[in-house]
């Protein structure tokens, strides 16, 4: 078997929750190692968020933390404890990368800051992340991924004109930002790699994720022009919406980016005709028509299957898919083709599935093989076979509070 | 950091962001369109609302920090200039149809042959094979097919996507961290590979790992409006205020409980409640709840407690608030307020590029993130159209006459 791209790469994890836990997966999957520090007393906030296993809340079967921690080792400890303190020091020493998302203030007051840590390791690279960043009036405002959504503007651009705001589901920023801060953990440890010297990346979630916003940004400072939420409707495409499928809350998105597509979606309608109506001839009378050209739609979707829709319309080239919830997505036979999903042995639940790597590599494609770790699952193991400590050391740390 | 590398991009609106984030780590950016221009150059809003494919903001939001030329891959001749250069670059994005690179004689194995150490990016809706590789796709396509689509809107009304197009974004990014993956190995093995980035399983990421649920044997979420629907319970996330909406993590359990007490406790402060309503056990809510032990109205009163409390309050106060207090409470932002924020203000956040061509200066998204060695730099404004043909193309050795002769024939 091929080694892993990243097998070489060691990171120091003190992040949690979702945006940072989310690159340090992906790294974890291409061959880094990865150690999660939790404390007992404060174990990450993702264990108790859903989807659970079997539904049930409960610390080790939270869906998301399962999903974000494959493949790490998981220890915990408290970095507020001195002794607890000279381990993590030991981790640095041994790590490339130390990656934390705590408040500005409580690194400073650990003497776990950038300027404490390159004195034990003078290459280390090391990546900051919090909502708005770690300077700023809001450098101190702590929160998740929802909360940095709605401040960044995402929230307000997904909705209804005529409601309030719907937003997009969930922490947006947390799916965001991570792409963001693995690609800059490794531009970092290349550049390392060429001259020898580490860095500290200061990383604003908000800020990487208004990448996402470019062209409404701009409409703004150049155009001077506010956009607002738009319901489903497009700037160009039309009829260009989410219509209802047999069935209770069951979906269709159809999306004609043209005259052709309009002609032969009015084809597969039985009503050709329709694109030769002066309503809906062209993408701007179609547009300015789209309340009605919207109702023949529907009333005609309403009749259909969402899947079967679905293949009716893609054999004729019109983009159109069946919005899918979990159950349909763990029957797409595109994700199962592209083995989106990954099952795996976890050490108390048994058998659970994750979501496998985005993209593939053909050469060093993923190893996704160990579960999460359930919370201080290798504390022992970190202590003993990467540190090298004693029993006499490891039975000291236990005894003063340091692995809680 | 990637001074050293060149990225040959091909790519269009699928797939622009991926090399515009190598272009900001330092790479040498090549993008390669069309005669006559990207696909992309076509897409609103423009500047000044004049449609020109120098204007559009679509364009310029993610082609900094690239140089442009136009060849066109469907003569022989274009093919030939783009073997010459992919012979030594480093890294090549596409995001063609699934197939339609090799059928040129420009997919990966054959550039591979040419150039063993090329990472190859490539950008599709469904991913490079399957069933649906050859699917019809638009960006509230993928929202539907990969899962964050049936996760946002109102109960009464279809699920509703974010009204500035977003899953390519998402696939081009997850390519950048592809790409800087393949580089790292690549320091080792001396050689190049192939990715395949899928838009579907990319913004899967956007269900928060809800597309999980049923295969974990829970329960499926459901849109609400303001929030979500767990079961019988509706959460709400979202606060109309005295101007506006805020955002509150009004949720319970042992990680987010104790904000919600901090919340009741300022609620009950300022007489919004008494103090039964303050002292309920925030850490254990979710339990009672989902054993009936408080029943699902008193929830529902809650939820009206704080609604007639956030109605008194601006987000502007309710955000200061949140800071003093430790409260999960931010203002719904709108892009004019993004803009204007103190914290990115601050932060230095905006950064200015000149466009000398129209004698005035735009303000962008600044860096995706602060580096301490080697802070990202925005080095060039996005290019014209085939604005660096001669500069790139003389130096690939191509005569000033050839050029004349490409540029007559249509091939640049």
């Amino acid at each position: 078997m091929a080694e892993l791209p990243l097998h070489d790469v060691k990171i120091l994890d003190l992040m949690w929750v979702m945006a940072g836990p989310a690159a340090t997966r992906v790294l974890a999957d291409y061959g880094a190692q990865v150690i999660r520090i939790e404390s007992s007393s404060r174990f990450d906030t993702a264990r108790t968020i859903s989807p659970f296993k079997n539904g049930v809340s409960h610390l080790e079967g939270s869906g998301l933390f399962l999903n974000m921690n494959t493949g790490k080792l998981g220890m915990t400890l408290n970095p507020g404890n001195a002794k607890g303190r000279e381990v993590i020091l030991d981790l640095v020493r041994w790590a490339d990368v130390v990656t934390e998302s705590f408040s500005p203030k409580a690194m400073r007051a650990w003497g776990l800051d950038y300027e404490s840590l390159r004195k034990v390791k003078p290459d280390l690279v090391m990546l900051s992340s919090c909502l708005m960043g770690q300077t700023g009036p809001l450098s101190q405002y702590a929160g998740y991924g929802n909360l940095a959504a709605a401040i960044a503007g995402f929230v307000n651009l997904g909705g209804w004109p005529d409601r309030a705001p719907a937003g997009p589901f969930g922490a947006y920023t947390d799916y965001i930002s991570p792409r963001f801060t693995a690609t800059a953990i490794l531009a970092a440890l290349e550049y390392r790699r060429r001259t020898g010297e580490g860095q500290y990346i200061d990383q604003s979630q908000a800020e990487a994720a208004l990448q996402f916003l470019g062209p409404a940004i701009l409409d703004y400072t150049a155009n001077g022009r506010v956009q607002n939420r738009g319901g489903n409707r497009d700037s160009v495409m039309a009829p260009h919406g989410v219509y209802p499928a047999t069935g209770d809350d069951r979906w269709i998105a159809i999306a004609c980016r043209d005259d052709r597509d309009w002609a032969v979606l009015a084809g597969a309608m039985g009503n050709p005709g329709l694109a030769r109506d002066s309503r809906f001839a062209t993408g701007a009378v179609r547009r300015s028509n789209q309340d009605e050209l919207d109702r023949i739609v529907s009333g005609w979707t309403a009749g259909f299957e969402a899947r079967a829709l679905e293949e009716k319309l893609q054999a004729v080239s019109v983009p159109a898919h069946a919005v899918q919830n979990s159950a349909d997505a763990a029957t797409d036979r595109q994700l199962l083709h592209r083995r989106h999903f990954v099952e795996l042995e976890h050490s108390t639940l048994g058998s659970i599935t994750v979501e496998g790597t985005r993209f593939r590599l053909s050469r060093t494609p993923a190893r996704i093989a160990r579960a999460a770790p359930a919370l201080g699952q290798d504390t022992h193991y970190v202590l003993e076979k990467i540190l090298g400590y004693s029993e006499d050391r490891i039975t000291e740390l236990v005894a003063s509070g340091a692995l809680e | 950091m990637l001074s050293p590398y060149r990225v040959l991009d091909l790519t269009n609106e699928r797939g622009l962001l991926c090399g515009q984030i190598l272009g900001d780590l330092g790479a040498d950016v090549i993008q390669i369109e069309p005669p006559g221009g990207s696909s992309a150059r076509a897409l609103g809003p423009f500047l000044d609302d004049r449609p020109d494919p120098n204007r559009s903001l679509c364009w310029w939001a993610y082609t900094r920090n690239k140089r442009s030329i136009t060849l066109d891959l469907r003569r022989d001749q274009g093919r030939d200039v783009l073997m010459r250069l992919a012979a030594r670059a480093h890294f090549l994005i596409e995001s063609s149809p699934p197939g339609e690179m090799a059928r040129l004689g420009l997919g990966y194995a054959e550039l591979a042959k040419l150039n063993p150490a090329l990472i190859y990016i490539s950008i599709s809706p469904f991913g490079q094979d399957g069933p649906k590789a050859s699917y019809a796709d638009s960006d509230l396509i993928m929202m539907a097919a990969g899962g964050p689509l049936m996760l946002s809107g109102d109960d009464d009304r279809p699920p509703v996507r974010l009204s500035v197009p977003q899953a390519y974004l998402h696939a081009s990014a997850e390519g950048a961290m592809a790409a800087m993956i393949a580089h790292h190995e690549r320091a080792h093995s001396g050689l190049g590979q192939h990715i395949d980035v899928s838009a579907q399983q990319a913004v899967a990421q956007a269900t928060q790992s809800n597309i999980l649920a049923v295969q974990l044997n829970g329960p499926e979420l459901q849109r609400a409006s303001g929030g979500v629907r767990l079961g019988p319970l509706h959460v709400q996330l979202l606060w109309p205020c005295k101007d506006g909406h805020v955002a509150i993590t009004y949720l319970f359990g042992s990680a987010i409980g104790p904000f919600t007490r901090r919340l009741m406790e300022y609620i009950h402060e300022e007489g919004g409640c008494d103090a039964a309503t303050r002292d309920k056990d925030w850490l254990r809510y979710s339990e009672l709840l989902s054993t009936s032990a408080e029943p699902i109205s008193e929830y529902e009163r809650l939820k009206k407690v704080v609604e007639a409390f956030t109605m008194r309050k601006t987000k502007a106060e309710l955000l200061d608030a949140a800071l003093k207090r430790g409260l999960l409470i931010a203002p719904v932002t709108t892009l004019d307020e993004v803009v204007n924020s103190p914290q990115l203000a601050a932060r230095g956040y905006w950064t200015s590029i000149e466009h000398p061509e129209l004698r005035r200066s735009f303000r962008y998204a600044g860096p995706f993130a602060k580096f301490s060695r080697m802070p990202i730099k925005y080095r060039r404004r996005p290019p014209l159209i085939g604005e660096h043909n001669r500069e790139i193309y003389t130096q690939l050795g191509i005569s000033e006459g050839q050029l004349a002769e490409f540029a007559r024939a249509g091939v640049i």
